[in-house]
């Protein structure tokens, strides 16, 4: 579960890009977060991922206080949840294997259980060709896929995607969009994925959370996204 | 900890790779480390043998005592070395019978002396006295002196003297020298390592983003530091054992016999090859540890 109350961000220079946020995110559910650019969609999942320290207010996800946790204790954190980015950050001098599993040998799994699982994980993302490509050989669809691959390999519940399908054509968009979706049904994942995509959102039904100027100005559980004259 | 251990070998082998990975940053790296590390070696051979040469003309340094032709009773013999070794500056007086006071003269004046071996050796016996501050040398010679039974005492004279106070003035600014080096050394080090890494800091960002321990992150890279820096102690390393047997060979054939001889090759290279070698590794590591914990700091 996410629970944000009463959130506000402010930056050192100045910027207030969350003013006083209060949500609730249920277990296996998947929302879209949507709002136009600066609206603080990239703040949230800053302060999501512990990347970011909210000003007031407490961000708490699966019962960890992510804005108290100490610098050392940030990435024990991340590995209950996944992050995927717009901008991939594929470690670039690793194979798409290596790339999944680093972020199992770094919880300590075992060689052998390492091995089983990024096969699964690659075969779920559709990339068991690729295994042994570098980032830089692969199409941005594929590398979605493979930091897709990345953030779920250790089964978080929480998968936090930020603009997942921002630099793909609507083609490669939806079948990342079938991919999340069968992540959140089969594996029961929470998903919450920050989109400007109107057709995404129009096309995959879900609760959709509207931001904009910091504040929350919709949460539609039927989804779709807004219009406003 | 026991998670530390299981993980060490996965780490050593992501510090070799990375380092074949970026081969050509690392390189570079090490070509830094060997260029301040053979100006450090090429100065530790030079420290080494001053300090070498200083202590054997030190050594060379003592006062030789002749006694008088009457004195050959064992309890007379006894009394002079009492009396030279009761003077504050004397280090020990060591004996030297008029037979071995002939012989050293023959050594260093020509096979004609041989004529006075045996019953008609014409000279007396003597002492070899060495000092503890050889810049008090000349006031412990004249003391010596005024014991009755010696008849006289010399030491090599005040050139020999000023020579070993001159050597001493650049051991010790060698050293200095050497210390400002080091820490010269340990600065470009440091900063050739933290070139390498801040070209990854967006890796050590992505590592934190998956999961990734500090310590883990860390561990790679400070290996990886140390392997640089034993790379780059390689070519200074044989620079300072080839270069330095050449220059012994070179020098060996004329300086011999004389007081300034070079340190033999083998224990003294081998010696300033492992400080060398050591001391580039612990940099490497350390260095490395800090330029990581720099850009881990960047971002939460």
């Amino acid at each position: 579960m996410i629970e944000l109350k009463n959130v506000s961000k402010k930056y050192k220079n100045g910027v207030h890009a969350l003013r006083d946020i209060t949500l609730t995110i249920e277990d296996g559910e998947f929302v879209y977060i949507i709002g136009p650019t600066g609206s603080g969609k990239s703040t949230m999942i800053k302060l999501l991922d512990g990347e970011e320290v909210p000003t007031e207010g407490s961000v708490v996800v699966e019962g960890v206080n992510v804005g108290k946790l100490r610098h050392s204790k940030v990435p024990l954190y991340r590995r209950n949840i996944g992050v995927v980015f717009q901008d991939f950050r594929l470690l670039p001098k690793l194979t798409v294997f290596e790339n999944i599993a680093f972020a199992l040998e770094v919880i300590g799994m075992s060689k052998a259980d390492i091995r089983h699982r990024v096969r699964k994980v690659l075969e779920l993302v559709s990339l068991e060709d690729k295994a042994k490509s570098f980032p830089n050989e692969l199409s941005g669809g594929q590398q979605q896929r493979a930091t897709i691959g990345r953030a779920i390999a250790n089964h978080p519940k929480v998968l936090i995607a930020d603009e997942p399908t921002g630099n793909l054509d609507p083609q490669m968009s939806a079948e990342i969009m079938e991919l999340l979706e069968k992540i959140n049904e089969v594996e029961k994942t929470t998903i919450l994925m920050v989109t400007h995509d109107s057709t995404i959102v129009d096309r995959f039904k879900k609760r959709t959370i509207c931001l904009e100027e910091g504040y929350i100005v919709g949460d539609i559980m039927k989804g779709g996204y807004i219009k406003r004259d | 900890m026991i998670k530390f251990f299981k993980a060490l070998p996965r780490l050593i082998k992501t510090a070799f790779y990375s380092l074949a990975r970026h081969l050509a940053m690392a390189m570079t790296a090490s070509s830094v480390v060997a260029i301040t590390l053979t100006v450090l070696s090429l100065f530790l051979l030079l420290a080494g043998n001053i300090e070498v040469v200083t202590e054997s003309i030190q050594q060379d340094l003592q006062i030789h005592v002749v006694l008088k032709n009457n004195v050959t009773s064992k309890k007379q013999l006894d009394q002079t070395k009492k009396a030279m070794e009761d003077i504050e500056n004397v280090k020990k007086a060591r004996f030297s019978s008029k037979d071995n006071e002939l012989e050293l003269m023959i050594k260093e004046r020509g096979d004609a002396f041989k004529i006075y071996r045996g019953e008609k050796n014409p000279l007396s016996h003597g002492y070899f006295v060495s000092v503890k501050n050889t810049k008090e040398i000349k006031n412990t010679t004249e003391d010596i002196q005024k014991i009755k039974t010696v008849k006289d005492a010399k030491y090599g004279g005040t050139s020999v003297s000023k020579l070993v106070s001159v050597l001493e003035a650049i051991h010790k600014g060698g050293i200095i020298f050497i210390g400002l080096l080091t820490l010269l050394a340990i600065f470009l080090i440091s900063n050739a390592i933290k070139l390498t890494i801040y070209a990854r800091s967006n890796e050590i960002a992505i590592m934190r983003n998956v999961g990734a321990m500090n310590w883990y992150i860390k561990i790679p890279f400070m290996i990886e530091g140390m392997l640089i820096g034993l790379i780059g102690s390689i070519v200074p390393c044989l620079i300072t054992y080839f270069g330095y047997q050449y220059i012994f060979q070179l020098f060996s054939g004329q300086l011999e016999h004389t007081m300034f001889q070079l340190i033999p090759v083998v224990p003294f290279t081998f010696k300033v090859c492992g400080i060398v070698l050591l001391g580039s590794m612990i940099v490497g590591f350390v260095g490395s540890m800090f330029a990581t914990n720099k850009y881990l700091k960047v971002n939460r």
